[in-house]
């Protein structure tokens, strides 16, 4: 009975220089971890070794939905990335509709970017956030919470849900817009940009801030494209890409937006490109609401499916009631790919079809997971109190990298 | 009772209620249950939040902390397994005892040199302020927990880094006034300037140290909750905890009453001095406890606003931007000896 049994997690302990280091558990309860250990190898205060350990909210999005009818897949990708719905649900319905060979009418593709845009400002507004009460300040945490809500609202106003929307539709989208919804909207705008300002008094030009955040956690912009890290992380590492302008979907070739870029890549870029993206969102939104066409919110493919009573309803209500084409679609065998640009980084979609009532391979990769290397190769050289600094500046969300 | 004068009761325990009531445990007690409320009030007003509401909605919450406080009594106490017992136990209490003690030496009237006539309560404040850090230290450590422990080490090198400062400081306002005594050195400033305006460093020293010493924000290293989980407190619940958590605003309405004595005038304007409890005493004390509230709440507030420095970076400026402040103070006051009287 003096069998010592070893668990895995001793056995990876083990390091050639015995005591020499601290190793630190943090998480996956903990305040500073998220739904995701890390574990620390400290030397004094130096972080010699950072080995992040994912997968304690694995969900099983890909095997679900290849067991579900095609549009039942819609709510599983939506609730993988609980803070950046709108743009799983675009990637997916993207990729399903390069199976199917359908093309949204224009007005649909103005309200699919409109839609996203309000979702990328909440998911930047969430990330801020975080990073702000890892770095110990509850004021900025609860204005950007607060601050979202407006956001949500308008959500809500147009798609009927606050978070989860499910929004987007093969060949469409389900509303149309409402009335008021454009007054409503620039009266959210204007309150979000006196409120950047305030953010900048109180964070982005607190010297605390720039103190903790300058020069830590520096990526180099090869190193950003050798790891493969996407979205606004490595568009602060000076690269200029993003998918709404290289590979342009829905409405993003006919809007006017740019594409902001940093120089050094440290958590201090980080924060302020996320910023500057919420400024050219404003711009977007502003945009689209201005520029929006008239005409049908679905493809006539799907209108036509719709009976008498649906299409009563769509000519009164501006709804798309859902046809029984929908739940019995079976996309032609073939390969799909799509990417879209999500608020933390690109999500890249697979679908392979059989022609039949399930998806036969479903697969996708999340923005945070590629995010990922960014805890292994900057943390490395730097003090304990700079983890939380560049979590918190990735804006990695670990149920959306777990899947 | 009725052969011996009630006044000559009160003035057999006067002093026991100088330690008991005023301004001893019991308005430790209600400053630091306000100022925690405030601080949480102040802190929800700038996040447009509505802060602590449950207990006693009419007065705004207030009751708040007394309700987290007769919690934290009736919790189960855990003491984790390998954990060094008794300084686990002792550590805590001793904490709040010696930083409560300090108190002592604080007089908040002139009267007070009656009740304990000394002409070193300066120094014997200091004496006892400082050796409360100790057992800080020794909390991380019986926790056996690295969490802790860290936050002990880190307790550590801020409390070296800090304190020659803030000594310094109190030197520089013991040359100005030429005194150990606090009564002394309150009535010099009464016939002629408050100390802030005779040496604004040293008051800036000392609030800086104030900031630092008692964990506020933007020095909350010791505790930062999203590297240490609860720094120091990790492991501890129940009243242990509720003590370990109080003791920091003790130590602040120390330092704030310090700081009062020292530079704000102490009971200005109230410049009668009589000799006795009333006068002598409990006037000039409730001016004084004003003043150190109005100095804590605008510390507390600090917390609303900044977010918390690395260590690295406030051991560095501890050593470098503010040793160099309480240097400058103290040639300051020489000079201001020298030259001015």
């Amino acid at each position: 009975m003096n069998e010592k049994v070893y668990n895995i997690d001793d056995l990876q302990n083990v390091n050639v220089d015995g005591e020499k280091y601290i190793i630190l558990q943090i998480g996956p309860s903990h305040p500073g971890s998220g739904h995701m250990r890390i574990k620390v190898w400290l030397d004094g205060d130096i972080i010699v070794k950072v080995d992040p350990d994912i997968g304690f909210v694995h969900r099983t999005s890909e095997w679900l939905s290849e067991r579900r009818e095609w549009i039942k897949a819609v709510p599983i990708v939506e609730r993988i990335m609980l803070p950046d719905t709108v743009h799983a649900n675009l990637a997916y319905v993207l990729t399903v509709e390069k199976l199917l060979g359908i093309e949204p009418p224009p007005r649909a593709q103005y309200l699919r970017s409109l839609v996203a845009e309000i979702n990328r400002i909440t998911s930047h507004l969430y990330g801020i956030g975080i990073f702000g009460i890892f770095l110990g300040s509850s004021t900025v945490y609860m204005w950007a919470f607060g601050d979202r809500e407006p956001f949500i609202d308008l959500m809500e106003m147009l798609t009927g849900a606050r978070i989860t929307t499910s929004y987007i539709i093969p060949g469409g989208v389900r509303w149309d817009l409402p009335n008021g919804f454009k007054e409503r909207a620039e009266t959210v705008l204007q309150y979000m940009e006196r409120r950047l300002k305030d953010y900048e008094d109180i964070w982005v030009k607190n010297p605390v801030v720039q103190a903790r955040t300058i020069n830590v956690g520096t990526l180099k912009k090869e190193d950003a494209i050798a790891l493969g890290v996407v979205g606004p992380n490595l568009r602060a590492s000076g690269v200029y890409y993003d998918t709404r302008k290289h590979q342009p979907y829905a409405a993003y070739s006919n809007i006017d937006f740019e594409v902001p870029t940093m120089k050094n890549g440290d958590s201090y870029d980080r924060l302020l490109i996320r910023v500057e993206e919420i400024k050219q969102s404003i711009r977007m939104i502003r945009q689209i609401l201005k520029d929006i066409p008239e005409g049908k919110i679905v493809a006539d493919q799907i209108y036509n499916q719709l009976n008498p009573v649906m299409k009563k309803n769509y000519e009164e209500k501006k709804r798309v009631m859902f046809p029984a084409f929908m739940i019995h679609m079976r996309p032609p065998a073939g390969e799909a790919a799509a990417k879209v640009e999500a608020g933390r980084g690109e999500i890249f979609f697979y679908i392979k079809s059989t022609g039949d009532k399930y998806p036969y391979r479903f697969r996708w990769v999340t923005p945070s997971f590629r995010n990922l290397p960014y805890f292994t190769h900057v943390a490395v050289g730097h003090r304990l109190a700079d983890l939380p600094t560049i979590y918190g500046s990735i804006d990695y969300f670990p149920p959306e990298a777990d899947r | 009772m009725g052969i011996i004068p009630i006044p000559l009761i009160i003035w057999l325990i006067e002093d026991l209620l100088y330690l008991i009531i005023f301004p001893g445990l019991v308005t430790i007690l209600v400053i630091v249950i306000v100022i925690i409320w405030l601080e949480r009030k102040i802190a929800a007003k700038v996040q447009m939040r509505f802060g602590p509401l449950w207990v006693s909605k009419k007065i705004g919450g207030a009751l708040q902390s007394l309700a987290d406080l007769l919690r934290y009594s009736f919790q189960e106490v855990i003491i984790p397994e390998k954990a060094d017992k008794l300084a686990f136990i002792l550590a805590p209490g001793l904490m709040f005892a010696f930083a409560t003690i300090a108190l002592i030496f604080i007089p908040v009237g002139p009267y007070y040199s009656v009740l304990f006539p000394s002409y070193y309560t300066i120094l014997f404040s200091l004496a006892l302020i400082i050796i409360t850090p100790i057992f800080a230290i020794t909390v991380g450590w019986a926790s056996d927990n690295k969490f802790s422990f860290i936050g002990a080490l880190r307790e550590g090198f801020l409390l070296i880094s800090y304190e020659v400062p803030f000594l310094l400081s109190v030197v520089s306002m013991i040359i100005i006034f030429r005194t150990y005594d606090y009564i002394s050195a309150v009535q010099s400033q009464l016939s002629f300037l408050p100390g802030i305006i005779l040496n604004p460093l040293a008051a800036l020293t000392m609030l800086i140290v104030m900031i630092r010493t008692t964990g506020r924000f933007p020095f909350d290293i010791t505790e930062a909750d999203s590297e240490l989980v609860l720094g120091l407190y990790t492991e501890y619940s129940a009243l242990f905890f509720g003590v370990g958590m109080a003791t920091p605003y003790v130590e602040l309405y120390n330092f704030s009453l310090i700081f009062s004595l020292l530079f704000l005038g102490g009971w200005w304007p109230f410049t009668l001095n009589v000799m006795n409890p009333i006068y002598g005493l409990i006037l000039p004390g409730i001016i004084v406890v004003i003043k150190a509230f109005i100095v804590m709440a605008i510390l507390v507030f600090l917390r609303a606003v900044y977010p918390r420095y690395r260590l690295d970076q406030a051991v560095r400026s501890g050593w470098s931007y503010v040793l160099l402040l309480s240097v400058l103070s103290v040639i300051l006051s020489v000079g201001e000896v020298v030259f001015l009287r």
